[in-house]
């Protein structure tokens, strides 16, 4: 499935309120919380990263995985936390606003 | 594991490791291979093969990996990038917090820095907001103003003298017009003058510019609104007369209406059509103000009947456009054949005139214009301020950085590295300079406002006296003086003698810098010693000039002119019976307004100087011929009233001055001026004698007996050669008029006196349409200006630059004691007597005046050559002002070394070992 590049920021942000993460702890976590649903595209995702890095949404520091391999991990900055606050929103009611218009039936008038 | 917020200069050091552009791609090369390795991981433990797990996790990558690759590199790099400059900025941020900190607790030396910047910066600032106007952008709206050119004309006059002249009839403008080819565009313009604007009560004297209908295209204006006149308009046979109105008039008076095209408009009670309306701040290719510009037929009109022929009317100028591509001299080479081969007048003086092209900078006879020299002046003598203020900035931040030798060299020795060090020293600089900046923008707000309207109140100026140019002109020259003060220091920093310095304490090490600041010191003399010599020149021509004798005392004279509608028709008809009534109405005008309480004298007068001037055919008995005189004018005839000399304060040397007797009809008298006096009655009194005069064609009978002498005025220039002046009743005149009402109003009163003749003449005889009352002063002030310009910049200046460097020589002495406390404990230590502490200081610091001030002499002394031809009656090496100078300064040092030398001697021996 292709997501917008906003949506996918916004769920990497959202994945990260639960603490940092490296890109592919955040990667499975979509996954996983979607059941399967969401597959990423693991270089978009790396790159959304960076592109938010840029904007001083999240911050990325290299670090060491629970394995012993070396990893960027993320972290959400406080703007970061606010931009999932109001973009998150807007996206939820847009998301309901497909659905609502999706799921109409021309018989339904 | 949980990332906290982790501090800055941790942060920075793991960004230095990844700063650059290298690093960047091989940090996401790693991060990308990390994310593969761990899905690879996952998929295997879901049971999938090395093989399948590979090749699974590259597609869930986004595709192959090389497509994938550059993307996530070209991010990475990007982040880079970006975060680099974020970086780079909140570092130099930081710098800026510690310079302010820094200044902040070395208040006073901050406060002297910025002080001095402030004015050197705001001098600059204000003088090149002048001279971007004067000297680099000329009139506003030419465009490709380089290529726009005024016409000159040389001439050999009979004695063999040279003449450059830009005054043309009509007829060369055709001829340039019509039988060049040189030439993109010629246009002819005469501009200067004032008309009277409405009607009644709210007439209004405007400036008047007539122009040929090509003028505007040449120069390549557009009209604000409207359009401007064209050909058929300016032609004799022109249906109507129409007019362009100036901005200015045009929101003065229609409030900005752009209804006004079409409107009808009064002017020297003429009706004209108004066309178009000139964009805000066109002045053509002159600079000051024109509020009404109108057809050049008309003006040629007004000036003769023959005037599309006439080669002895010279009233326009001719400007032309060159064609590209072609050279100033090969123009000048056709404008001059082309001219001499249409010549048809008479003069062979004119025949043989060599044109050239000039600039529009030039004035008519082709010299610099007063105001181009001026600015030329200002803008040097300003940078001259801003090196004396640098200088000393610079000596400021030298003694400072000697004193923070200890500081600098405890940052190093915690890890600093020079290069940060340098920075650190170098941002202080900045952070000074644009503090002085800012605060010299104050400055150059205010002296602009003066300049313009003290100095230069001639020129248009558009722009507002802060605008964006001065804003731009602050920056640049903080940024430059950043540089110049900044480096000397910096580059200090990033050598400290570090064990040196931790163990010598404060204490100054080496000669070499105290030498160096010694010259800036005695640099900032000299160079003040310079501009007050100017200053002091320059104020002595002003006093001469005003102190001289111009026969007549101009400072209390009012100039009354009453302007009637249709002047010309009037006169051209011959209504005798009108032409008498306005005389009587002038007559009854002179009576009341010697009526009025606060006028001493009126009278009313035909000619005045700096006016205007008549000549007559005059014959002196004993003479064949009259001698021509130094001065070339023939002899002037003046028709003045009973208290015409009281009025303008001329004095009367023998004989006595006309009375209400001698008029229309009694036996004609005269009186005569010294200089006809002593050389055609040869120092004998002429009282008595008879003197003739008449009109070209007429007999000269009549005997005018000489009833006494007045001393020379001066008739058009302050300084002139003696002219032959006689004086005749009022009423006895013939063959010239014009007459003007003269007016010596109380001290104090000119104001009052002003509108009540105004009231008092209207109030007479309502056909009036307009009374222009003027000081004759004002006739006479503008020859002033050259040496009130001189006086009062050089004055400025000099005292400013007197000032700085005494706060210069006052900042270093103080530092030089501060830093030789310990060798001055030492000397009390072993017994050294307070005055021979004082005396030290004191030798040293004067010493360096003294310096100062011979150096300064000597080259005031080779300035003088330059200064010398713009000076009035005053030597340029005059002795008692460079001795005055000399001695101010070497005053102005000792003040400036007391304070330090007393300080110096109160050293306490204990404590100051002790400190160490």
């Amino acid at each position: 499935m292709n997501l917008l590049k906003g949506t996918l920021d916004l769920l990497a942000l959202k994945a990260l309120a639960w603490g940092p993460m490296h890109g592919f702890e955040i990667a499975s976590w979509l996954e996983t919380r979607s059941d399967g649903r969401l597959n990423v595209v693991d270089a978009a995702l790396i790159q959304s990263l960076h592109r938010m890095e840029e904007r001083g949404l999240v911050k990325g520091e290299w670090g060491v995985t629970a394995n012993g391999r070396r990893a960027r991990y993320y972290t959400a900055t406080a703007a970061g936390r606010a931009y999932l606050r109001t973009e998150g929103a807007q996206l939820a009611d847009h998301v309901d606003a497909l659905a609502t218009i999706l799921a109409l039936r021309p018989s339904s008038r | 594991m949980r990332f906290g917020e982790i501090r800055r200069g941790v942060r920075r050091l793991m960004r230095l490791a990844i700063r650059s552009r290298h690093s960047a791609r091989r940090d996401a090369e790693e991060e990308l291979e990390a994310v593969l390795q761990a899905r690879e991981e996952q998929l295997r433990a879901l049971g999938y093969s090395e093989a399948d797990a590979r090749a699974e996790a590259v597609r869930r990558m986004g595709g192959t990996l090389d497509d994938v690759i550059d993307d996530v590199i070209q991010s990475a790099e990007h982040r880079e990038r970006a975060m680099s400059i974020r970086e780079t900025l909140s570092e130099f941020g930081d710098d800026i917090r510690i310079s302010i900190r820094g200044l902040r607790r070395d208040a006073l030396f901050a406060g002297f820095v910025m002080a001095t910047l402030a004015l050197g910066i705001g001098a600059n600032a204000a003088m090149f907001s002048v001279a971007d106007r004067l000297l680099l952008r000329g009139p506003s709206y030419i465009v490709n103003p380089n290529r726009v050119m005024r016409v000159y004309r040389h001439s050999t006059r009979p004695d063999g003298q040279q003449a450059t002249n830009s005054s043309y009839g009509w007829v060369v403008y055709d001829i340039l017009r019509s039988k060049t080819e040189s030439f993109a565009g010629v246009a002819a313009y005469s501009i200067g003058g004032t008309n009277t604007f409405g009607r009644g009560a709210n007439a209004e004297l405007v400036n008047v510019g007539a122009v040929t209908h090509d003028f505007f295209a040449l120069l390549g204006v557009r009209p604000e609104v409207g359009r401007f006149f064209n050909a058929v308009e300016d032609a004799p046979t022109a249906p109507q007369h129409v007019v362009v109105l100036g901005h200015g008039l045009w929101l003065r008076a229609f409030g900005g209406d752009p209804a006004v095209i079409g409107k009808t408009v009064t002017m020297s009670d003429e009706t004209y059509t108004v066309v178009g309306v000139a964009p805000r701040g066109f002045t053509g290719p002159v600079l000051s103000p024109t509020d009404v510009w109108y057809p050049m037929s008309l003006r040629g009109a007004a000036t003769t009947s023959r005037w599309t022929t006439a080669w002895n009317a010279q009233w326009l100028q001719i400007i032309v456009r060159l064609k590209d591509g072609v050279a100033p001299a090969r123009a000048e080479h056709d404008a001059t054949a082309a001219f001499r081969a249409g010549y048809t007048g008479t003069s062979s003086e004119d025949a043989g005139s060599t044109m050239t092209l000039g600039s529009l900078r030039s004035t008519p006879s082709g010299k610099e214009s007063l105001e181009v020299t001026v600015s030329r002046w200002l803008v040097g003598v300003a940078a001259i301020v801003l090196l004396v203020a640098c200088a000393n900035v610079a000596n400021l931040l030298l003694a400072r950085s000697a004193r923070r030798r200890r500081e600098l060299a405890v940052r190093v020795a915690l890890g600093s590295g020079r290069a940060r060090l340098m920075r650190l020293v170098f941002t202080e600089c900045v952070v000074l300079a644009a503090g002085g900046a800012v605060a010299g923008l104050l400055v150059a707000s205010g002296l602009t406002t003066l300049m313009r309207a003290v100095l230069l109140p001639n020129v248009e100026w558009t722009a507002s006296a802060i605008g964006w140019p001065i804003l731009a002109i602050s920056a640049a020259i903080a940024i430059v003086v950043a540089a110049a003060i900044g480096l000397a220091p910096a580059l200090r920093a990033a050598r400290p003698d570090l064990i040196e310095s931790l163990k010598a304490g404060v204490r100054e090490s080496g000669g070499q810098s105290s030498r160096l600041r010694a010259t800036l010191t005695i640099v900032q003399a000299a160079v003040s010693v310079v501009l007050l010599v100017g200053a002091g020149l320059f104020v002595r021509s002003l006093v001469k000039v005003k102190s001289l004798d111009l026969g007549i005392q101009p400072d209390r004279v009012l100039v009354t002119r009453l302007h009637y509608p249709s002047h010309a028709s009037v006169l051209s008809r011959g209504n005798g019976a009108e032409v008498t009534r306005r005389a009587s109405v002038l007559e009854s005008a002179m009576r009341r307004a010697r009526a009025l309480p606060g006028v001493e004298h009126a009278s009313l007068t035909i000619g005045l100087p700096f006016q205007s001037a008549f000549g007559q055919k005059l014959r002196v008995p004993g003479w064949d011929s009259l001698p021509t005189l130094k001065s070339g004018s023939n002899p002037l005839i003046f028709a003045v009233g009973p208290d015409y000399f009281e009025t303008v304060g001329g004095r009367i040397l023998q004989g006595r001055g006309f009375a209400a007797a001698d008029r229309r009809g009694s036996e004609p008298v005269a009186i005569v001026n010294q200089t006809m006096a002593s050389i055609l009655w040869r120092g004998r009194s002429p009282v008595g004698e008879c003197l003739y005069w008449g009109l070209d064609n007429e007999p000269l009978t009549v005997c005018s007996r000489i009833v006494g002498v007045v001393a020379n005025a001066n008739n058009w220039r302050l300084r002139e050669d003696p002219m032959f002046a006689y004086y005749i009743p009022f009423g006895q005149e013939r063959g010239f008029g014009g007459a003007t009402l003269v007016v010596r109003p109380r001290p104090g009163l000119e104001t009052s006196v002003m509108t009540e003749l105004r009231t008092m003449i209207l109030d007479l005889d309502p056909a009036v349409s307009f009374v222009r009352t003027t000081r004759l002063q004002d006739e006479v002030d503008p020859q002033m200006r050259p040496w009130k310009l001189g006086a009062t910049v050089f004055t400025l200046i000099g005292v400013l630059a007197m000032l700085v460097a005494s706060v210069g020589l006052y900042s270093v002495m103080s530092y030089l004691v501060a830093q030789r406390t310990r060798e001055l404990a030492v000397r009390i230590a072993l017994g050294a007597r307070t005055a021979s502490i004082v005396s030290l200081v004191f030798r040293s610091g004067v010493g360096m005046v003294i310096a100062g001030v011979i150096v300064g002499t000597i080259v005031s002394i080779w300035a003088g050559r330059f200064l010398g031809p713009l000076l009035f009656d005053t030597s340029p090496r005059d002795p008692a002002i460079l001795a005055g100078v000399g001695v101010l300064l070497i005053v102005v040092g000792i003040l400036a070394s007391v304070v330090p030398a007393l300080r110096a001697s109160q050293v306490n021996p204990a404590d100051a070992l002790r400190a160490e």
